[in-house]
C-alpha cells in the first residue's frame, strides 16, 4: 500500500513475546475479578451450544434437526455465535478434558483473552511494519496498557474479541490492496468471523469504501471506463465468503434465515436505553450526550497516548512525503477512517450509552497505531538533540519507556476496579466521581468483597446480589470463590446479606434496603482509590 | 526560536508528569481507616439534633460504614429537604464543601487528618411543632379508604406485615409496619423514595388505588403557620410521567386548607398550605389522597406543621 518494512524473525519474536507476556498477565490478575453481569448470560449460551455440539458428536441428524437448533441455540441469539462457541470449546477441552484451568470461569474466560493478547500482536506487527520496529511496540504497549482495555480483556465477552477481529480484518484487507489474492481472500474469511463475532462489523464496510474511493476512485473511474475490472478482489471475497462464513458459524440463523437475521438486526438498531450517568446526570432515552463518547476517552485512555496520537495524527496529515514516494499515504488514511468508523454511531444523539466506552473500543487500536507513529517522529526529533553524542542510541527507548511508565502504573493499579479507573486528566477516580461519571456497573466488583461475604454471611444464607446476574453469581460459587453453601438471590426481604453496586438510577435499591434491613450503615465497603464502589449490608 | 527543538522533550516530561499525577490522585482521597479513625471528633462535635452532611457526597457510604447509624440514622439521610436542621455539622474532604450547606455559616472549623470538620448553623431555621411521620402509628393515626365518605373502610394497622422490596424495577420497600386497606400492597406506611436526583426521601407512602382515595386523619395535632410538605413517586419508575397526576388536599377541622395536584416527572416536589388561622390549635388534621388514574398512584409524601 506503501513503502512499509518488511517483518523479520525479530518481529515474530517480538509480536509472540508481547502475546504472551499479555495473556501471562491476564491470566495472573483474573482471579480476582468478578463475574461481569454479561458474562454469566454468555455462560448459559457456552454451556448450552457446548451440549449441542455433544449431540451433534453423538448424532449428527438429531443435532442438525431445527427443533434441536431451536433448542440449543436460541439463548442469548441477539448476539451472533463465534465467541460463544470458543467459550463452549474452552470449557470443553480446557477445563472438562484436559483440567488445564481449576475454575470453570476462567475457561470460559480464556478465548477472550487469547484474542485480546492476540489484537495487542498485531497492533505490534502492524505499527512496525508502518512506523519501525518500536514504534510497533510502543502502539502494542500503548493499547494493552489502557486500564479499560485491560479490564474488558479479561471477560467472557465480546468487545476485545471485536476489538481485535477489526483490527486483524483491516489489516489483512490493507494488505489486500498490495495486490496479494491470498489476503483478499483472507479478508473475505477474516470479515466472516469478524461478522459472527458482534453487530460492530457491519459499519466496517463503509471505511473499506470510503477509504477506495479517496485512494483511488478517480483511478477506478477511469479503468472502468477503459472496461477493465477496477475494484479491490478484496471487496469481491467480502461479498462471497464472509455471508458463507458468517451463516456456517451461527446455526441459530441455518432455518428462518431472513426472519431471524431481520430480528437480529432490528434488536440492535433498537436497542433499549439503559442508564447511564454522564457528568452527574442519568440518561436514559434520547437525546444522550454526543460529547459522551469524546470525553469518556479523554477520561479513561492516558493522556501520553492521547498525546503521542495527536503528533501521529498531524505527522500522518502533515509531513511531507519525498517526490518519488508512491502516492496516497494509504495505510495512516484507512486507520483514520476506521477509527471514526468505529466513533460514528455517538455522532448522534439516539444512540445509546450504556456499555460506556467498551462500545468504541474498537478505535483504539488504530488510535494506538497513530500513536505509535507519533512516537516515532518524536524518538527522531529527540535523537536528533544530540548527533554527536554515543548515547543518542538510547534516546528513543528511553522515550518510550517515560511514555510507557505510565499507562503500565496505570494500568496494574485499576485492576480489579477496570470500570471505576479514571485518568490523571480528570482528576482519577475521586475526580471522576466529583464529575459525576459513571463509578462501576455490570455487577462485577462482587468478586471484590467475596472475602467478607464468605466470612460474614450465616451458613445457607440468601445474598441479594443486586446487579451481578445470577448466572455470574453461580459461576462464583462453582468456582469456589464464595462459599458452597450461599445462595444468590433477586429478594432483598429474606436475604442475610445484601449487596449494592453503586449507579445512580439504582439508589433506590439501596433505599428499600434501608427499610427492609432497617438500618442505613453498610458492614463492608468496597472502595478505589477512596471512592466507595460497593457495599454490603447485613441483617 | 534555536532551542525550539527543545521542546520534544516535554512528550516524556508530559508521560512522566503524567505519573506523578497519578500517584497524587490515588492516594488524594481518605481511606476507610481515616474516615473510621475521625468518627471520635465528629460524635465531640455533634449534637443528637444536629444534622451531619458528608462533601463530597459521593463519600456518603464509606461515611455511614465507619460513623454509623448513631450518627447518620436513616430518618435524617433521607430527609425531605435541610430547613429544620438549626445546625449541621459537616465532614468535608477534597476540599469540597456540601451545596445544600451554601449559606451556612461557620461556627467552628477544624481540620483532623485530611478532614476538615465545620460546625455549620443555619440563618433560617425553621421550627417544626408536629411531624406527620413521626405520628404515623395509633392512637395519632387513623386510615381509610374508599370511592366516597359513604362507603370507607377503616385501614388496618399492623406491626407485623410481610416486608417486601420490588428490586430496580419493582415496587419500593413495603414496611412492616403499616395500615392495610386490601391486600398486602394497599397501604398506608413509612419508606423511602428516590427524587430526581435519586437521593433518598422518607416518605408515608399513601397509594390511591383502583378509584379509592386514602384517608389519613391525624389526632392532636399542633397547628403552627402552615402545612409543610414534599409529595412523589420513585423518580426512576415514573420519571417518563406516563400517568395522571395525584391530588392530595388537607383539611383542618373538617376545613379545607390546600391542596396540591402532584405530576410524576417533577420528582419530589414542595407543597404548603396556610394555617395561620389554626396557628395554636391542637387539633385533627387529614389529608385526602386521590387520582382519577386508577393504576400505579404511588404517591408518597412528608407533612409536618410549622
Amino acid at each position: 500500500m506503501n513503502s512499509a518494512r518488511k517483518l523479520d524473525r525479530l518481529d515474530w519474536l517480538l509480536g509472540g513475546a508481547l502475546f504472551l507476556a499479555y495473556l501471562a498477565l491476564l491470566l495472573s490478575t483474573v482471579k480476582d475479578l468478578g463475574y461481569a453481569r454479561d458474562e454469566g448470560f454468555y455462560f448459559q449460551a457456552a454451556h448450552s451450544y457446548e451440549a449441542w455440539f455433544e449431540l451433534l458428536r453423538t448424532d449428527f441428524s438429531a443435532a442438525i434437526d431445527p427443533r434441536s437448533i431451536d433448542r440449543y441455540w436460541s439463548v442469548n441469539h441477539e448476539h451472533p455465535a463465534l465467541m460463544k462457541t470458543l467459550f463452549a470449546f474452552s470449557h470443553h477441552y480446557l477445563f472438562t478434558d484436559l483440567q488445564l484451568f481449576r475454575e470453570q470461569g476462567t475457561a470460559y474466560r480464556f478465548p477472550g483473552m487469547v484474542l485480546s493478547a492476540l489484537g495487542v500482536a498485531v497492533t505490534y506487527a502492524w505499527g512496525a511494519r508502518e512506523n519501525g520496529r518500536l514504534a510497533g511496540v510502543v502502539s502494542a504497549l500503548a493499547l494493552a496498557l489502557m486500564p479499560r482495555v485491560f479490564y474488558h480483556s479479561h471477560l467472557a465477552c465480546f468487545d476485545m474479541p471485536v476489538t481485535t477481529m477489526l483490527l486483524i480484518t483491516t489489516y489483512a484487507f490493507a494488505r489486500s490492496l498490495e495486490g496479494k489474492l491470498g489476503w483478499a481472500i483472507a479478508t473475505g474469511v477474516l470479515y466472516g468471523l469478524l461478522l459472527d463475532t458482534k453487530h460492530n462489523a457491519w459499519l466496517l464496510p463503509g471505511a473499506f469504501v470510503l477509504h477506495f474511493v479517496l485512494t483511488r476512485g478517480v483511478h477506478a473511474v477511469r479503468e472502468l471506463l477503459a472496461k477493465r475490472w477496477a475494484f479491490p478482489h478484496a471487496f469481491v471475497a467480502m461479498t462471497l465468503i464472509s455471508p458463507c462464513v458468517f451463516y456456517a458459524g451461527w446455526p441459530w440463523v441455518w432455518h428462518d434465515t431472513f426472519q431471524r437475521l431481520r430480528d437480529y438486526v432490528a434488536f440492535h438498531m433498537g436497542h433499549e436505553y439503559y442508564n447511564m450517568e454522564f457528568l452527574g446526570q442519568t440518561y436514559w432515552k434520547p437525546p444522550m450526550p454526543r460529547l459522551y463518547a469524546w470525553v469518556m476517552t479523554l477520561a479513561t485512555v492516558p493522556g501520553i497516548t492521547l498525546l503521542l496520537f495527536l503528533i501521529g495524527l498531524a505527522v500522518s496529515a502533515f509531513r511531507r512525503k519525498p517526490a518519488a514516494a508512491p502516492a496516497p499515504p494509504s495505510t495512516p488514511l484507512l486507520w483514520f477512517l476506521c477509527l471514526l468508523m468505529c466513533y460514528s454511531p455517538w455522532w448522534s444523539d439516539a444512540t445509546p450509552i450504556f456499555g460506556g466506552t467498551k462500545h468504541w473500543m474498537t478505535a483504539y487500536p488504530f488510535l494506538c497505531l497513530f500513536a505509535g507513529r507519533g512516537f516515532a517522529y518524536v524518538a527522531e526529533r529527540v535523537a536528533e538533540l544530540w548527533p554527536r553524542k554515543s548515547w543518542r542510541v538510547w534516546a528513543p527507548p528511553a522515550l518510550a519507556a517515560a511514555v510507557l511508565v505510565g499507562p503500565l502504573c496505570m494500568t496494574l493499579h485499576s485492576e480489579p476496579w477496570g470500570l471505576s479507573f479514571y485518568t490523571p486528566l480528570v482528576g482519577g477516580a475521586p475526580g471522576g466521581a466529583s464529575l459525576g461519571l459513571n463509578r462501576t456497573f455490570w455487577g462485577y466488583t462482587t468478586g471484590a468483597v467475596q472475602g467478607f461475604i464468605n466470612q460474614h454471611a450465616p451458613q445457607r444464607a440468601n445474598v441479594y446480589v443486586h446487579d451481578t446476574a445470577l448466572q455470574s453469581w453461580e459461576m462464583l460459587r462453582q468456582d469456589g470463590r464464595i462459599r458452597s453453601d450461599l445462595r444468590g438471590s433477586l429478594a432483598i426481604s429474606g436475604s442475610s446479606l445484601a449487596l449494592y453496586h453503586d449507579e445512580p438510577h439504582m439508589h433506590r435499591v439501596e433505599y428499600e434496603t434501608w427499610v427492609d434491613y432497617a438500618h442505613d450503615a453498610p458492614a463492608e465497603v468496597g472502595t478505589f482509590d477512596g471512592v466507595p464502589v460497593v457495599w454490603v449490608y447485613q441483617r | 526560536m534555536p532551542n525550539a527543538r527543545f521542546l520534544w522533550l516535554l512528550v516524556p516530561i508530559a508521560g512522566l508528569a503524567e505519573l506523578g499525577l497519578f500517584v497524587y490522585d490515588a492516594w488524594r482521597a481518605p481511606r476507610v481507616s481515616e474516615w473510621q479513625a475521625v468518627r471520635a471528633e465528629v460524635a465531640k462535635l455533634k449534637e443528637p439534633a444536629d444534622l451531619l452532611v458528608v462533601a463530597p457526597e459521593w463519600a456518603d457510604p464509606i461515611a455511614r460504614y465507619a460513623f454509623g447509624d448513631e450518627l447518620m440514622p436513616i430518618a435524617k439521610e433521607a430527609r425531605p429537604d435541610d430547613s429544620a436542621f438549626s445546625r449541621a455539622v459537616e465532614v468535608a474532604t477534597l476540599g469540597k464543601s456540601a451545596p445544600e450547606l451554601q449559606g451556612w455559616s461557620v461556627r467552628e472549623e477544624r481540620t483532623v487528618g485530611r478532614f476538615q470538620l465545620r460546625l455549620r448553623e443555619n440563618p433560617k431555621p425553621e421550627h417544626v411543632l408536629f411531624s406527620f411521620l413521626d405520628n404515623a402509628r395509633p392512637p395519632s393515626l387513623s386510615v381509610t379508604a374508599g370511592d366516597s365518605r359513604d362507603t370507607e373502610r377503616a385501614c388496618v394497622y399492623t406491626a407485623h406485615a410481610a416486608a417486601s422490596a420490588g428490586g430496580l424495577h419493582g415496587h419500593l420497600a413495603f414496611p412492616r409496619e403499616r395500615y392495610l386497606c386490601g391486600g398486602e400492597e394497599f397501604f398506608v406506611g413509612i419508606t423511602i423514595l428516590d427524587d430526581q436526583e435519586y437521593r433518598p426521601r422518607r416518605c408515608l407512602w399513601a397509594e390511591p388505588r383502583s378509584g379509592e382515595s386514602v384517608r389519613l386523619s391525624f389526632s392532636n395535632v399542633l397547628m403552627g403557620r402552615k402545612i409543610f410538605g414534599f409529595g412523589g413517586l420513585s423518580y426512576f419508575i415514573f420519571r417518563d410521567g406516563a400517568h395522571g397526576p395525584t391530588t392530595i388536599t388537607a383539611q383542618v377541622q373538617g376545613q379545607r386548607v390546600g391542596s396540591y395536584e402532584h405530576h410524576d416527572e417533577r420528582g419530589w416536589h414542595h407543597f404548603e398550605f396556610d394555617t395561620e388561622r389554626f396557628a395554636g390549635q391542637t387539633t385533627t388534621v387529614e389529608f385526602d389522597v386521590s387520582s382519577d388514574d386508577p393504576s400505579d398512584r404511588q404517591f408518597c409524601f412528608y407533612a409536618d406543621t410549622r
